[in-house]
């Protein structure tokens, strides 16, 4: 498992419960005393709703002008998602969510003006500093000066970044991707303020995975940026299908993303990641280095176990994929390009486009697909929609195809094909010979000949006449039913057996002649 | 040519009279007079044909029909009925009301479809027993807009989506049958219910129908006549439907529900006091008081069938004081009837036509008497198992009851060859069963063939004193005999199979265990009995290879045979079968029959040999 790879690799990662041993850690010496306090008020008497709105818009408010001067107050909706995840945390992340609710104003009150202080008494000393320029310092001076506005200046950071920590959790979902700053507070914090980035992360996983086990805990400790990565992961394995849609509605300026595009044999290879030793290939990163600790004892170290994170310290382009089919709407020479969002996205809809359709339904043997998900998704309701009315209109359940019926003066039930060729109407002798030919239904029509004038020559003919390929599907629908109105059609094979001295086209104008009458 | 130029006077007009009035005598007559060809001609409306192959040449000659009858061509199929729209005269379809496919298994629905658009008028379609039936035959039948009786008994595919095609496509159906469609459920029923109000007729029995399906039915206005036999999940709250709805309700068939009980009918009794029939066989165990109450409003009561129930002498008092016109009365197997029970019935209802007392052991002379007295328009009388009863009944009956037509006296022992010459004198007699009469012997059969000669059914399954002079008897007086049973009459031989090939009418002809009979006498009838079409010679040990060869030869309307424990040699089969085969005739259960008789009979071939 991924997860367990990088519990091992996070030397903090002690116990799974290390979120709720919050209060424990702030003995750390770089924490500072009003974070000690922050956790010995009072708890909450009960979780008031409107209390708790108010408190967080008010820390949130807070928290925002000293990291980010002249940045505009998030909006309130900001304050509503954070507060659904909380909603969320109840049940299983009490603990956490305790932690979190210790937290009181007028503590940060008492942080702030504790910072205010100190920023003045660096203020001063900057002053000096310039007022020193002119007179004309040693450059030892100058450096040991430099060297003590640099201390100042990290442990006003990292105490801000404690305050603000608890607020962490809407800071990320809604500045993360636009605020190299708070991606740079997310690395600071990660080895020396550990308790900040429990509280903070601790709130997100449980909106993606309420009720996942111990192993998403562990995650929990992760870098803020692999804990982006991880949502992406659940993402996809949750719903495949969404991903190609899901882009669809976002609207990115042309220049604003990075454009990959993956080669042909790139998407359609089955595995990604390589063993450089022995040359096995695997789906997954993490199952290449749960492989790898078989080759020796130095894969085996947290480090090489650990799941390799990306450089995070520059703003990052997003990025977005091409498909490499010519023409195609999602390839990046098309007019009106749209771009695919992940590199799943792009190898499912390469397959689901561009590729034969190389799964076929076991039950219904018409549906095909180029996705084996696809085929899962379709096999879960396969047979369910067997209910066709003439307009059209599919149903799952009978008697709503008989209530429609009722409903609608002309509407009649279109009659399920298929089901015809499985014998019901063949004498019992044949039955034997239908059901080995339903396989291949195509061979039966050039073997009839040869079969003589027997009625199962009919019989034959009538199972296949209208041998519908995709007959459920609405849209071939149409063209099925003109088949099956044709009733003449499938004869001229038949009479050639037993009737060669008729003509087919007599038979036709039997036929419409007939037809003709009825008019 | 005499007779030519006097019919030449004769207008048109009375000639179609004289043909009509001919009867069955009409084909002499149109073989030998070019008049009454053309008329006939011109004038039939029913055409029922033997065999496809003269279908052709008989649908160009008989271009007016407006029946056609193919159920004795099981084989018919699609490449046949294009070329019959083909082939045959120009709209030999267009005046087609009725067609009676019935067995024609062979037809597909693509056959089904082309037949049915090519007839703008039909009106009634028969495709009972056409077995193979599913939705898409169903579809096929739902282009006849016009149609107005359907009869689809065992079209075992056909679903509720076939009955939804029908129901929709067939909006004036007035007479539907669904006997045996097994597949066809509550779904199906509600939605004919909502489609077709005109429904008058109605048979669902069989099917896997529940009280929701009654709730439906309920709601048509104008069904007059609703059957649902055997329909077990149908209970007294389904029937309790029935009392507020389907106001014209006159016949109702509930035999064998089992769920239903006396309080059941009573709700449909007082719901429809106009009913004129009931059938209520083998689903009651007995009448309750408050049923027969109620049996006393039903003045317009014309037949009870209460088959199976437990009767009591107070109960035939009141349906025999209160049914004044009741016509049919049914107690087969009734238990508790006595000869007062029926003394006071019968006193009542003087219009009796049917009485059926099958099994009613303790009815004795006097009674049978007193029926004979009181019911002179009966018409047929059914005493299987009344073996209390001795000649003096039949003299009675055949001295009052002269129009009977139909008796059945099978296993009544009392019954010798004076009762049959007292009962020679019901000269109408068509139908008459004297199986496990062991007393009747060639005089009394004599007697019998020389007063009645509309016979067309005889029974005389082990009558063992019957004997060849018998049959002579019987050959020469009952010349319309169509259905003739001699099993195990062991004194039969070949001179009785010699009289009987003179029987040119006989289609159905059952000959198990005689013993005596051999290729000779089976030869004569294969040669004479044109129109035999059912044959059974089980245990007719001495008929080998020559006498199949010669049915299989001259036989061409033969459809079944039965003849195990036949000494056969295995050539003689496939013969049979190939000649079978050949004439496009036989239905596939007889081919399934004989290739089953063709493996055991090959294992016999196999014994002989070794």
């Amino acid at each position: 498992m991924d997860s367990n790879g990088s519990l091992r690799a996070n030397p903090w990662a002690r116990s799974p419960s290390l979120t709720s041993a919050a209060n424990g850690l702030s003995s750390d010496p770089l924490s500072f005393p009003g974070f000690g306090l922050q956790h010995n008020q009072p708890k909450w008497d009960g979780p008031s709703n409107s209390d708790y709105g108010i408190r967080a818009e008010a820390s949130f408010k807070e928290f925002n002008q000293p990291s980010q001067n002249g940045s505009p107050p998030p909006p309130d909706s900001n304050n509503e998602i954070e507060f659904a995840d909380q909603e969320n945390c109840h049940p299983s992340e009490s603990s956490q969510t305790n932690g979190l609710q210790d937290w009181d104003p007028s503590v940060v009150l008492n942080n702030l003006s504790f910072l205010e202080e100190k920023i003045h008494q660096l203020q001063n000393l900057v002053h000096l500093i310039v007022r020193q320029k002119g007179v004309g310092q040693p450059t030892e001076l100058v450096t040991q000066e430099q060297q003590l506005i640099t201390t100042d200046l990290t442990s006003i950071i990292i105490q801000l970044i404690s305050t603000a920590g608890s607020l962490l959790p809407s800071a990320r979902n809604s500045l993360i991707n636009t605020s190299p700053l708070l991606a740079q507070i997310g690395q600071l914090q990660g080895p020396t303020v550990p308790s900040g980035t429990g509280v903070g992360i601790s709130c997100i996983q449980p909106q993606k995975n309420v009720g996942k086990k111990m192993s998403d805990q562990a995650m929990q400790t992760d870098l803020p940026n692999n804990c982006e990565m991880e949502q992406n992961y659940n993402n996809v394995e949750h719903d495949p299908k969404d991903e190609d849609d899901a882009d669809d509605g976002e609207s990115l300026a042309p220049g604003s993303y990075e454009i990959l595009q993956l080669e042909k044999e790139e998407i359609l290879a089955p595995h990604t990641h390589f063993c450089t030793i022995c040359g096995k290939g695997f789906k997954r990163d993490a199952n290449l280095r749960m492989h790898m600790r078989g080759h020796g004892d130095e894969y085996k170290t947290p480090a090489a176990l650990a799941k390799p994170h990306k450089e995070s310290g520059s703003p990052k382009l997003i990025k977005r994929y091409s498909c490499p089919y010519p023409g195609c709407k999602r390839n990046k020479d098309h007019k009106k390009f749209q771009p695919l969002k992940t590199i799943l996205c792009v190898k499912n809809h390469y397959k689901r486009t561009h590729c034969d359709k190389s799964y076929t339904c076991s039950r219904c043997n018409t549906k095909k697909f180029s996705v084996m998900a696809d085929l899962k998704t379709h096999e879960k309701h396969c047979g369910k929609d067997k209910w066709l009315c003439s307009c059209g209109t599919t149903f799952s359940r009978k008697d709503k195809l008989f209530g429609h019926i009722a409903l609608f003066q002309g509407h009649t039930p279109a009659i399920p094909l298929d089901d015809n060729t499985k014998g019901v109407a063949e004498p019992p002798i044949q039955d034997s010979k239908e059901n080995s030919k339903e396989g291949n239904m195509n061979n039966t029509f050039g073997s009839i000949p040869s079969n003589g004038n027997e009625v199962q020559n009919v019989m034959d003919v009538k199972g296949n006449s209208d041998d519908p390929i995709n007959y459920f599907s609405s849209l071939n629908f149409e063209a099925n039913f003109g088949v099956f109105n044709d009733f003449t059609r499938p004869l001229f094979d038949d009479s050639e057996s037993s009737f060669s001295f008729v003509m087919p086209g007599s038979f036709k104008s039997g036929g419409e002649s007939g037809s003709d009458n009825l008019q | 040519m005499l007779s030519e130029s006097r019919l030449c006077l004769l207008t048109e007009d009375l000639l179609i009279r004289i043909l009509h009035s001919l009867g069955s005598e009409r084909k002499p007559w149109r073989l030998v007079c070019k008049d009454f060809l053309r008329l006939e001609s011109a004038t039939r409306k029913t055409l029922r044909v033997l065999r496809f192959e003269f279908l052709l040449p008989l649908l160009r000659k008989f271009c007016n029909i407006d029946t056609l009858d193919l159920s004795l061509c099981p084989r018919i199929h699609d490449a046949a009925v294009a070329l019959l729209l083909a082939q045959g005269s120009p709209g030999w379809t267009r005046g087609l009301r009725r067609l009676v496919l019935s067995r024609a298994t062979g037809l597909g629905h693509a056959g089904l479809e082309m037949l049915v658009r090519a007839c703008p008028v039909l009106e009634a379609v028969d495709v009972s027993h056409c077995w193979g039936y599913g939705d898409r035959e169903a579809a096929a039948l739902s282009c006849a807009a016009r149609l107005r009786e359907l009869n689809m008994d065992k079209c075992l595919g056909v679903t509720d989506i076939g009955l939804a095609k029908i129901a929709v496509g067939c909006g004036q159906l007035e007479k539907l049958s669904l006997k045996w469609c097994l597949e066809i459920s509550d779904l199906g029923i509600d939605l004919l219910c909502k489609k077709c109000l005109d429904l008058k007729y109605l048979d669902v029995s069989y099917l896997k129908v529940t009280n929701e399906s009654l709730r439906s039915i309920a709601s048509l206005l104008k069904l007059e006549v609703f059957v649902m036999v055997g329909c077990s999940l149908v209970d007294d709250v389904g029937l309790r439907f029935l009392e507020k709805g389907c106001p014209l309700l006159k016949a109702i068939d509930v035999s064998r529900c089992d769920c239903v009980s006396s309080s059941g009918l009573i709700s449909v009794i007082s719901g429809h006091e106009g009913l004129q029939q009931l059938d209520a066989r083998y689903c009651l165990s007995e009448l309750s008081a408050p049923l027969v109450k109620c049996l006393e409003k039903l003045k317009q009561m014309r037949i009870i069938r209460i088959d199976g129930v437990r009767v009591s002498d107070f109960i035939l008092h009141t349906i025999g004081t209160n049914c004044k016109s009741l016509v049919e009365l049914g107690l087969s197997k009734c238990v508790g009837v006595t000869n007062m029970g029926i003394m006071q019935l019968v006193s009542g209802c003087g219009n009796l036509k049917i009485l059926d007392l099958t099994c009613c052991r303790f009815i004795t002379n006097a009674t049978i008497s007193i029926i004979a007295n009181c019911c002179p328009d009966l018409v047929c009388l059914k005493l299987e198992s009344c073996d209390m009863m001795t000649e003096n009944c039949l003299y009675q009956l055949g001295l009052n009851c002269l129009l009977l037509e139909e008796l059945d006296l099978t296993d009544c022992s009392g019954v010798d060859d004076l009762a049959l010459r007292y009962l020679s004198k019901c000269s109408e007699l068509i139908r008459l069963k004297l199986g496990l009469c062991t007393n009747i012997t060639d005089i009394g059969l004599a007697h019998i063939a020389c007063n009645c000669p509309k016979m067309t059914e005889l029974d005389l399954y082990r009558c063992v004193r019957i004997g060849d002079d018998g049959l002579a008897a019987l050959t020469s007086g009952c010349k319309k005999l169509t259905k003739l049973n001699l099993s195990y009459c062991n004194r039969i031989s070949d001179r009785g199979m010699d009289y009987i090939s003179h029987l040119g009418e006989l289609s159905d002809l059952e000959l198990r265990g005689l013993s005596n009979i051999t290729s000779i006498g089976i030869r004569a009838v294969a040669v004479s009995c044109k129109r035999l079409a059912d044959l059974d010679l089980k245990h007719c040990e001495k008929i080998d290879d020559s006498g199949f060869g010669a049915l299989a030869f001259f036989s061409q309307n033969l459809r079944q045979v039965s003849y195990t424990l036949v000494l056969l040699s295995l050539n003689q089969v496939i013969l049979i079968l190939s000649l079978m085969r050949s004439k496009s005739h036989s239905s596939a259960a007889f081919e399934s029959k004989l290739q089953h008789l063709l493996y055991k009979n090959y294992k016999c071939y196999l014994n002989e040999h070794n």
